[in-house]
């Protein structure tokens, strides 16, 4: 298949600026049995996550008697995309659910909750580029609801490296025709970006280029950041808004 | 379980030595292990290399076949990689199916190979959207003393260098070397406090494994990157690791390129 | 209406004042969860909005007994971690010539006391506490632990209300099960405020909606009209 042009007139196949990020749309507490839950859309990304616990691990060997121990599930449905895919774990899911897994340990205050467990169970009903850190923020809003203790909150995007130039939260034709792949997290604390707490890249880029990309996906990443919390704030402000004076 | 033991006994040396600017088998912070290679070990492999990085001893053997393209790239040769763990290699591996480590053990080294475009995989079309190579890449374990990441590059990457097509078996024409255009080397660090400390020993893993493995290409181009571990990183640690591991992996490369003139007939 | 804080909001920056909820580094004080942050001149928390009830010495509790072995009894308190309640922490005069099982029994929902917590989390309860007692009758309504401070209401007045109004007995756990006896008609009933309270909290003139609800509900339930409670 032939490489179409992904940049025409300084603008992206579906009208974007490179610094622009798909539309982004967050709804809070969506399920009723888990804990804490999200849905969230990055474009056409359609993702849902829920939270249980901390609850008690079983089996019990499993345990861990200093901490609780963190589950995270990424799981793509059947359906979510173009050729159905092969229901269950594929070795692709297992790499995106460690490391993401691995980005939110360092943040939940697990040593508050020893022995007990931890699931983030996030699905992605929709693929459409970006679903490993769409479902990050998905997760880290359906933690933030279900009252888990953390340090601060994790906020993802990826850039990318098309036809020559650092774009935003790069989305199907972008990722499967680029030059490069970067998802990145970050810890954000108190509306400040404060350390790397997932990246990846595949792809080729020069070192300035990656630098460069980090830069771009701090700034995507604080306008993710304050849609996180606008949805939390919307959710509960309106169960709040009649709280006595 | 005993293994658990001894790292935790061992772990407060080794942090204490980090510490003071000093690592517990002399080496500097920025140095490898020494690298020693050898090639087409194995006689019923298209292509092998055994590599020990330090004590760390990988063997990765390269086999190929005929199948049909992926539909999206119809004219493009296939590379599949995988890792075993064996319970051989280490008193933690366990016996059973690729678990989280090994996936991601293969899936780096994977990436590293395809993004470098070192194999020439148009040059794998045998007939467009019908026949094409399959380059089949297993990554065997044998001694885990420490960063089975980058042993298992290299280890690939040596072995991609010394394979032969077998056209002639399969009868679609004559063998060829494999054609290989580029060498990309994984640099994996250790992150202790605010150091830096690359290619890591299983005692120096001891104090925790917040991993960072960048491959880079003969240009010193990034072809890879992969935060591996339960930690936070800053985000000037992550520029200076990506200086460090390009420079480092330019020094690794000619170090290969070295060992693979010498020994050509497996030893050097 | 109070702020609400979510991790790593910064909320202070005197440590002295940081209450629960909260944690401090570096000098300063950061909310730990989602809630609503209350601060005075000494003190500075955060009540929680949601979330799994997490043990604390001194707690009324309701659990449900799930294992027995020689020397207690093993309870579910609907929290991360299972309690213990010791034989030697049962009244004594409740276990003369009784085997174990007994005097409580896999299945059995009691009323008990957080007595401590290891800092392996390991709970243990007490029963040698007059509020303390294994339930035979009446029923549990489960709520949102996170709400239960708004069923107690300020000083017990939500509680006060409910048993005045509708002459049933109440032990509020604060692990958010709540246990509830009396005519049945009126269970009901104090079942539906309990959810109310619990869905819209601290609303203006609650405690007139709730009475108001009470009385039209018995109206309709009891075909009472608001003589006698």
């Amino acid at each position: 298949m032939e490489k179409p042009k992904l940049i025409i007139n300084g603008k992206r196949l579906d009208g974007r600026d490179f610094e622009e990020l798909r539309p982004i749309k967050i709804q809070v507490d969506v399920l009723k049995r888990a804990d804490g839950s999200c849905y969230l859309e990055m474009g056409k990304n359609k993702i849902i996550a829920a939270v249980y616990g901390p609850r008690e691990v079983h089996p019990r060997h499993l345990q861990d008697p200093s901490k609780a121990v963190i589950r995270y599930r990424y799981n793509m449905a059947p359906f979510s995309v173009e050729e159905r895919k092969k229901p269950g774990p594929d070795r692709r899911s297992i790499e995106i659910s460690k490391v993401s897994r691995e980005a939110l340990e360092p943040v939940i205050m697990k040593e508050l909750f020893p022995r007990s467990g931890i699931d983030v169970f996030v699905e992605v009903l929709q693929a459409d580029a970006g679903t490993r850190t769409a479902c990050l923020n998905a997760a880290s809003v359906a933690l933030i609801d279900a009252g888990v203790m953390m340090k601060g909150i994790i906020t993802s995007v990826a850039v990318a490296k098309v036809d020559g130039h650092i774009v935003l939260d790069p989305m199907k034709e972008e990722d499967f025709y680029g030059e490069a792949d970067l998802p990145v997290a970050f810890l954000i604390r108190n509306d400040k970006i404060e350390s790397i707490a997932l990246l990846q890249m595949d792809g080729k880029m020069s070192v300035d280029e990656v630098k460069e990309g980090i830069k771009l996906a701090k700034k995507g990443a604080m306008q993710i950041y304050k849609l996180q919390r606008e949805a939390i704030m919307k959710k509960y402000m309106e169960d709040e808004e009649k709280e006595e004076v | 379980m005993s293994e658990d033991i001894l790292m935790d006994i061992k772990r407060d040396y080794v942090l204490s030595k980090i510490r003071s600017g000093e690592r517990i088998d002399g080496r500097k912070f920025d140095e490898f292990r020494p690298i020693e290679v050898k090639t087409n070990i194995i006689e019923k492999a298209e292509g092998s290399a055994l590599i020990k990085l330090g004590n760390t001893q990988v063997i990765v053997g390269v086999k190929m076949q005929i199948g049909e393209p992926f539909p999206d790239t119809p004219d493009m040769g296939i590379i599949i990689t995988n890792a075993e763990l064996v319970p051989l290699a280490s008193p933690t591996f366990e016996p059973g199916p690729p678990d989280e480590n090994s996936i991601e053990l293969a899936r780096v080294v994977d990436r590293g190979i395809r993004e470098s475009e070192a194999i020439d995989l148009r040059k794998l079309c045998i007939e467009e959207g019908e026949k094409v190579w399959i380059i089949f890449i297993d990554i065997h374990a044998l001694d885990d003393d420490g960063n089975l990441m980058d042993a298992s590059s290299i280890a690939a990457i040596s072995a991609l260098m010394n394979t032969v097509v077998p056209a002639s078996k399969f009868e679609v024409g004559d063998d060829f070397n494999l054609p290989v255009n580029d060498i990309p080397i994984s640099v994996t660090s250790l992150i202790v406090d605010d150091k830096l400390i690359v290619d890591p020993s299983r005692d120096e893993m001891s104090v925790g494994n917040n991993l960072f493995t960048i491959t880079s290409n003969k240009e010193s181009n990034i072809v890879a990157m992969q935060k591996s571990g339960s930690y936070l990183l800053d985000e000037e640690k992550f520029y200076e690791l990506l200086d460090l591991s390009v420079s480092k992996a330019k020094e690794i490369r000619e170090i290969l390129i070295n060992q693979l003139k010498g020994g050509e007939n497996g030893e050097n | 209406m109070r702020r609400i804080v979510m991790p790593g909001d910064l909320i202070a920056k005197n440590p002295k004042v940081a209450g629960y909820g909260t944690y401090v580094e570096k000098g300063k004080v950061y909310a730990k969860y989602l809630g609503l942050l209350d601060e005075n001149d000494t003190s500075i928390r955060v009540i929680p909005l949601k979330g799994r009830y997490i043990p604390f010495p001194g707690d009324v509790v309701i659990g449900i007994v799930r294992e027995i072995s020689a020397n207690g009894w093993l309870v579910d308190i609907y929290s991360p971690y299972k309690a213990f309640l010791p034989v030697t922490e049962y009244p004594e005069n409740s276990l003369k010539n009784k085997k174990i099982n007994e005097v409580l029994d896999i299945g059995d929902v009691i009323v008990a006391k957080i007595l401590n917590i290891d800092p392996k989390m390991k709970v243990t309860l007490t029963m040698k506490d007059k509020i303390c007692k294994p339930i035979r009758v009446g029923r549990v309504v489960v709520i949102n632990p996170a709400r239960v401070p708004r069923v107690i209401g300020k000083k017990g007045s939500m509680i006060k209300l409910l048993k005045g109004e509708l002459g049933i007995q109440i032990v509020v756990g604060q692990n958010g099960l709540i246990w509830i006896n009396g005519d049945k008609k009126k269970l009901n009933i104090a079942e539906e405020a309990i959810h109310i309270i619990e869905k819209e909290a601290h609303t203006e003139g609650l405690t007139d909606r709730i009475t108001e609800f009470i009385k039209s509900r018995k109206g309709e339930v009891c075909g009472e009209a608001e003589v006698n409670n």
